[in-house]
């Protein structure tokens, strides 16, 4: 047996694996993705003061910090018994907005996009921003810089410092908006909305529009059928910050929906000996193995768990494209992983619609951001980070410190989804034992689309060791090296 | 000249905190208005927010060896780093970063970006806000290292 192993994570060796175990002939007989997880996190919290975990949390992750504040922030509301003000929750929702705006503009013009704007098969030293502005043009590059950076500047705005927000108190938020704020806000946001919609006919010239994408967008390796989860409004409508979590299945009918407090009674972790990593499901449903259908409680979040577990937009013009993106892949819900994409510019034009809702609401000034916190106790907070639900969890002792932490994060809960669409993928496309870099990196856009967050992975230097793939042959013996961006 | 020195890392995650922990030690030595010091959870594009408008960037970080010294401290000009794959998949590298940067006519890109590097053969995935002991033995090392660059910028400006 041969096995062939993508590495593409750099500083940290062993970390964020693929591992593609080939059978006799060639063909791919099972593949694993192996990323770390973080240990210890309870211990390192125990005796902790429950309100510092807002800022202890946004450290866990270099990536999205402003998600695990407001899940930690959330939490501590629930575990404090208060009900911030009406201003204070439309305060957080702003800001959230901003991390929605640089997140999924990143995650469009710098990770995933290159695959298609550039081409799935185009080697990978042109795959990846600059490659993007050679075809797109640079002041479509000056666009994108400008619009990331005023989703940083409107969370930095809100949250003090845009990297480690130190805004979430239990009850509510240190710090409200003054008027020359909005002002400047309510320029940035206009801005967006315009970007947002650019960047949707920008997807759609150069990927709907191109036979070949959308044939790989709708072939059978990228198709999987699970659950999918994301929080809804009581319209059951798309949240990003607050509601339900809701879990259709995969015709798009509602399976489930329960509050965060009712989490554990309906997912349940699986463990599998060769990872660290723990694989959510659906409890009544069951473990069944790494399969999809009904009978198979994994379930996806993320961007496209989000649309599928809703039934529209929350705004109008990412409503009529939330239409729009049913009509033309084929009605609910939509299995194609590599629809995350457009599904993701989707969000990106509603944070930014929702984002200019809120910066216009009267209520965005008032300076009664918080209300007084009761006797500490038990509680769970949850949010949607830019790649899926993430819950958090505290027991709090009569102290106020914290007894007992547990957090289920994005890509923990899309972990069983990811294994199984590298298995499809690399199915598809890895036959008697043919492997060469585009090849890698049609398996590699398989996880790519869920924009995985390897928790770690926090900083950059020095951004070095490339993609590796090495093949094995049955004695283990390296058979043959291949390596990108060498 | 203005310089930023930037201590890297996750200051909970034990010896990957190791850049954050130089440079609060480095707080109270450098009283130097032109110097900037400041830390930084983060890479890429928003490293390279934090270093714009500046002339110089020392950056301090743990660096992954496979056959260097535990503990080793190296100064590395960024410019010796080619590479363009970032580490974290949900970011670009510094250097892809600064390429993406030159491309649309930043002019405020720091002529000079020093890396200080700790080198560790392993980087640490459990919480704790501790050094190893092989780590910790490595700061003043760095600190000494960043006090001479200061130094010698000075001597070349006088």
């Amino acid at each position: 047996m041969k096995t062939i192993t993508i590495d593409p994570i750099t500083r940290l060796e062993g970390h964020g694996k693929i591992s593609i175990f080939l059978d006799n002939k060639g063909d791919v007989d099972n593949a694993y993705l192996q990323i770390p997880e973080l240990r210890g996190f309870e211990r390192f919290s125990q005796g902790r003061r429950a309100e510092d975990m807002p800022q202890i949390t946004s450290r866990i992750c270099g990536v999205c910090p402003v998600a695990h504040h407001f899940a930690s922030t959330k939490a501590l509301d629930a575990a404090f018994n208060v009900d911030p003000p009406s201003a204070a929750k439309k305060l957080r929702e702003l800001m959230y907005m901003g991390y929605y705006i640089y997140d999924h503009t990143l995650h469009f013009y710098y990770l995933g996009g290159p695959d298609f704007v550039v081409g799935p098969d185009a080697p990978a030293a042109k795959r990846n921003v600059l490659g993007v502005i050679e075809k797109a043009g640079v002041e479509i590059g000056k666009e994108v810089i400008k619009h990331r950076a005023y989703g940083q500047k409107i969370t930095a705005i809100l949250g003090g410092k845009a990297t480690h927000p130190v805004c979430g108190l239990p009850g509510g938020v240190s710090k409200g908006l003054n008027k020359e704020e909005v002002k400047e806000i309510d320029k940035m946001v206009k801005s967006c909305i315009e970007f947002a919609k650019f960047s949707l006919k920008l997807f759609d010239d150069i990927v709907l529009k191109n036979k070949n994408y959308v044939d790989i967008i709708l072939s059978d390796p990228y198709q999987l059928a699970t659950y999918n989860m994301g929080l809804v409004d009581k319209n059951n409508k798309v949240n990003f910050y607050d509601g339900k979590i809701r879990v259709t299945d995969q015709k798009g009918k509602e399976h489930v929906k329960f509050d965060v407090k009712d989490y554990y009674k309906n997912i349940v972790e699986h463990v599998e000996e060769w990872t660290y990593i723990k694989f959510p499901y659906l409890k009544d449903i069951g473990w069944k193995g790494f399969k999809d259908g009904k009978d198979s409680g994994i379930y996806r979040v993320g961007p496209l768990g989000r649309l599928n577990a809703a039934e529209g937009m929350a705004t109008p013009l990412a409503d009529k494209e939330y239409k729009r993106f049913y009509e033309t892949l084929g009605g609910k819900s939509v299995n194609s992983t590599l629809a995350f994409h457009w599904a993701r510019l989707i969000e990106l034009l509603y944070a930014t619609e929702r984002a200019q809702e809120l910066i216009k609401d009267p209520e965005i000034t008032s300076q009664k951001i918080r209300n007084p916190v009761g006797e500490p106790g038990e509680g769970m907070g949850v949010t949607e980070a830019a790649r899926g639900t993430l819950i958090h969890h505290y027991k709090l002792d009569k102290n106020g410190l914290i007894d007992k932490a547990n957090l289920i994060v994005a890509t923990t809960n899309n972990s069983g989804a990811i294994n199984m669409s590298i298995r499809d993928a690399a199915k598809g496309v890895i036959k008697k034992g043919k492997v060469d870099d585009g090849k890698l990196n049609l398996i590699e856009m398989a996880f790519r689309a869920y924009d995985p967050c390897f928790a770690c992975a926090t900083h950059t230097l020095p951004g070095g060791l490339p993609l590796e793939v090495n093949i094995y042959d049955h004695n283990k013996k390296l058979y043959k090296k291949l390596k990108q961006n060498l | 000249m203005k310089t930023i020195i930037l201590g890297i890392g996750n200051p909970i995650l034990g010896d990957d905190g190791v850049g954050v922990h130089v440079v609060n030690e480095l707080k109270s030595k450098i009283k130097n208005p032109n110097v900037t010091i400041d830390e930084a959870i983060t890479g890429g594009m928003n490293l390279l927010d934090l270093i714009l408008g500046y002339d110089k960037a020392i950056i301090i970080d743990a660096l992954k060896t496979d056959n260097g010294e535990n503990g080793e401290v190296k100064r590395i000009p960024l410019s010796n780093f080619s590479a363009m794959h970032s580490c974290n998949p949900h970011d670009v590298s510094l250097m892809e970063a600064i390429e993406m940067a030159k491309k649309m006519g930043e002019s405020r890109i720091p002529k000079e970006i020093i890396i200080i590097g700790v080198m560790m053969r392993k980087i640490p995935c459990e919480f704790g806000e501790e050094l190893s002991k092989d780590i910790a033995i490595a700061v003043p090392k760095a600190i000494d290292m960043t006090l001479n660059e200061i130094k010698n910028d000075m001597k070349i400006s006088s």
